[in-house]
């Protein structure tokens, strides 16, 4: 009797998890069932979702190649960025023990900014790919995703994890962007490859003047501005993430609200029912 | 208990196709989704008739425009050029041109921008212009979408938004797919095609952290995932939920992450040790040599008929110069209204010249005589004609200031063009506005 209830359950019953759980076979089933359902919903609202915030916080910066400077690029995308993981860490962490959530959130938001930068962009408004691919984020999230694992605390999750999450962004970026950044000459002037791919491909509503780059005096820093401003978002990331992070405990707190209507609902006495 | 074995065991693949329908779904409302925000962004594009009045009337005055060619091949290079006036009577509810940018206003990118001069210095940035001084323009483009387009110059002046200037159809044939910039960096690299220059290290690298992330996700997605963990989570069993396996995968994801972006880094320094910084520097133009005004003008009375869709301006003139002179255009917002009678003014509108903004009843002058050296005299101008109503210029009558404003060509007898601007009150008249001169 008890090999064939093993057989019965098949792999699920086997999981220690499950067992843990004390699900019955059917349980574990319509359980597993629950988590694509979820996931699946969860990956339309975190990319739609996400892409909003994203794309009004650090959009032109994100959107060209000829926004992405060393300085406020750098500072603006990941702070914008570091919100939805903090948050989604906060729920998939806290109930669930689920370490993937700043993953889950970026993989939605390049997912949707793929798609709306070849419908969009490039189907669209016909730009050119070279002058609208979008930032790289993913380094950044694993390595928060990985440190949430390894110290299982929010605090340290935010000192070590949000820091890397911001200084990992520009190289895991420059890859990329080196190319973009060779000095080119036309019409006797030294310019960027970049600069000279937003040049030449017309956006009519943002021109060269809208472009909020290299301002300032920050180059004083011996010419490492870059690191300068990596730095600086490394700390914005880790205030940002606390910020989040209770701002997902916020979300997810349970409240019952006493329900003032009730006598009008037939609801006479909802104690008793 | 026995029958349970099967669907349990089709559990694993059943998901599976709900979750790639299901992204299947998600990828069209995406799109849709998607599509709606292009169009709206590139709608704004070509809206040269919504503009207010007072935008096209008293910002900037585009003419002798120029237009190389009409047909072309991708690749094929179509040279615009022309002048352009900062206007005298700039509105004051607008911040004066200090950062202007030129390039084109059309549907997207469908022409590459080549080249760009004014007043032959090369603009790849904004600059600034003078009110009431001119600017020579040069623009090389090269076809890039086969199609029939709509070309405009266009200076986007900061605070002000795109003003474009006149457009004339331009067709293309080919294929996008033969459309090719090639470039050389100071450097000695060769870039084949600007327009995909790069992406195979952006797609290939991009597409190497998409998988390391999907595999980092599908790590924890195998397993029992929401209820059974929070329940087991509930009774106290966190040491199955996180094992000693997942400690170990998350220390290579953290330290492999550092390792692979440092190693990619690196890699990018070294393959292209020599980078400049963006460009964020501005161009500096001086305006053309302000030439002597010819003719002062002076508005003793403008209406704007709105039932005859007429525009009748009585004018002052008053003859500096030397010459004999008549009057022979009047342009504002584009449109060029031309005196018939004038030969040398319709000697200067070319064959092929976009017929549409050329209003066929032209210009009238009332009492119409040449302008003697030192003289000064009243004519009475009257352009008539429904392009007021069709490029949606009447609504000038609902303007915050009533003011109108464009250029006046006149001609000596050795048919060399002086101009002049006119700025004035307007009253629009919704009755019968003869009775008023
Ligand atoms: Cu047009």
């Amino acid at each position: 009797m008890s090999m064939s209830s093993t057989t019965a359950g098949g792999a699920a019953a086997e999981d220690p998890v499950i067992a843990a759980a004390g699900l019955t076979p059917a349980g574990a089933k319509v359980s597993r069932n629950f988590d694509w359902v979820i996931v699946l919903i969860a990956l339309f609202l975190v990319t739609g979702a996400f892409h909003l915030h994203y794309m009004l916080l650090a959009g032109d910066w994100d959107f060209w190649v000829d926004w992405k400077d060393r300085q406020f690029w750098p500072t603006v995308a990941p702070a914008a960025a570091i919100c939805f993981p903090a948050a989604v860490q906060y729920f998939l962490w806290t109930f669930f023990r689920v370490p993937f959530g700043a993953t889950l959130c970026i993989v939605a938001l390049m997912l949707g900014e793929w798609i709306n930068r070849v419908l969009g962009f490039h189907l669209w408004a016909r730009f050119p790919y070279a002058l609208i691919w979008p930032s790289l984020l993913i380094p950044s999230a694993l390595f928060l995703d990985a440190v949430l694992l390894l110290t299982r605390n929010w605090l340290l999750t935010a000192i070590f994890g949000a820091w890397g999450f911001g200084l990992l962004f520009y190289p895991s970026n420059w890859v990329m962007l080196a190319a973009y950044h060779l000095p080119v000459e036309h019409m006797g002037q030294t310019t960027s490859v970049a600069d000279m791919v937003g040049y030449t491909f017309p956006r009519s509503a943002t021109p060269e003047y809208l472009r909020f780059i290299e301002r300032g005096t920050l180059r004083t820093f011996g010419g490492h501005s870059s690191a300068v401003s990596a730095f600086f978002s490394a700390f914005l990331c880790m205030v940002i993430y606390i910020g989040w992070w209770f701002m997902g405990w916020a979300f997810s707190k349970m409240i019952w609200v006493a329900n003032p209507l009730a006598s009008y609902m037939g609801l006479k006495n909802s104690q008793q029912s | 208990m026995m029958k349970n074995s099967t669907p349990s065991d089709r559990t694993n693949s059943k998901p599976w196709s709900i979750l790639i329908a299901g992204m299947k779904a998600a990828t069209v409302a995406l799109s849709l989704a998607a599509g709606v925000v292009g169009l709206a962004s590139s709608a704004q594009a070509h809206g040269e008739r919504n503009q207010e009045p007072f935008l096209r009337m008293r910002t900037l005055h585009w003419y002798d425009l120029k237009w190389s060619a009409s047909k072309l091949k991708v690749n094929d290079e179509l040279v615009v050029t022309g002048r352009v006036r900062a206007f005298e009577d700039w509105p004051n509810n607008l911040p004066h041109p200090m950062s202007v940018f030129l390039s084109t206003a059309g549907p997207g990118s469908v022409m590459a921008k080549k080249e760009s001069y004014v007043n032959e210095m090369p603009v790849l940035q904004s600059f600034g212009m003078v009110n009431g001084r001119e600017y020579e323009f040069k623009l090389v483009l090269q076809a890039r979408y086969p199609g029939r387009y709509h070309i405009h110059p266009s200076l986007l002046v900061n605070g002000a938004g795109p003003l474009a200037g006149p457009g004339s159809w331009v067709e293309v044939s080919g294929s996008v797919d033969d459309f090719v910039y090639p470039l050389k960096t100071l450097t000695g690299e060769t870039i084949p095609n600007l327009a995909t220059y790069g992406m195979g290290t952006v797609l290939a690298w991009q597409g190497l952290w998409g998988f390391i992330a999907l595999a980092w996700m599908l790590w924890w997605l195998r397993r029992p995932l929401l209820m059974p963990r929070h329940l087991a989570l509930l009774r106290g069993r966190e040491d199955l939920l996180i094992t000693k396996a997942d400690k170990v995968v998350a220390g290579v994801i953290a330290v492999g992450t550092i390792a692979l972006v440092y190693g990619g880094a690196h890699w990018a320094e070294k393959k292209y040790p020599m980078t400049l910084p963006l460009q964020g520097g501005r161009a500096v133009v001086d305006p053309l040599p302000e030439a002597a005004r010819s003719v002062d003008v002076k508005v003793v009375r403008a209406v704007y008929d709105v039932p005859g869709r007429s525009m009748r301006m009585t004018l002052e003139l008053k003859n500096n110069s030397d010459n004999v002179l008549t009057v022979g255009e009047f342009t504002t917002a584009n449109l060029r209204f031309v005196n018939k009678a004038n030969s040398a003014a319709m000697a200067a509108v070319p064959a092929d010249y976009p017929s549409d903004i050329v209003p066929r009843s032209g210009l009238v002058v009332e009492g119409d005589k040449p302008l003697a050296p030192g003289e000064t005299a009243r004519v009475t101008l009257d352009a008539t004609d429904a392009i007021w109503e069709l490029e949606r210029l009447s609504a000038l009558i609902t303007d915050p200031d009533n003011r109108f404003g464009g250029l006046l060509f006149l001609y000596d007898d050795k048919g060399t063009r002086h101009i002049s601007p006119v700025y004035g009150a307007i009253v629009p008249h919704f009755t019968d506005a003869n009775s008023h001169f």
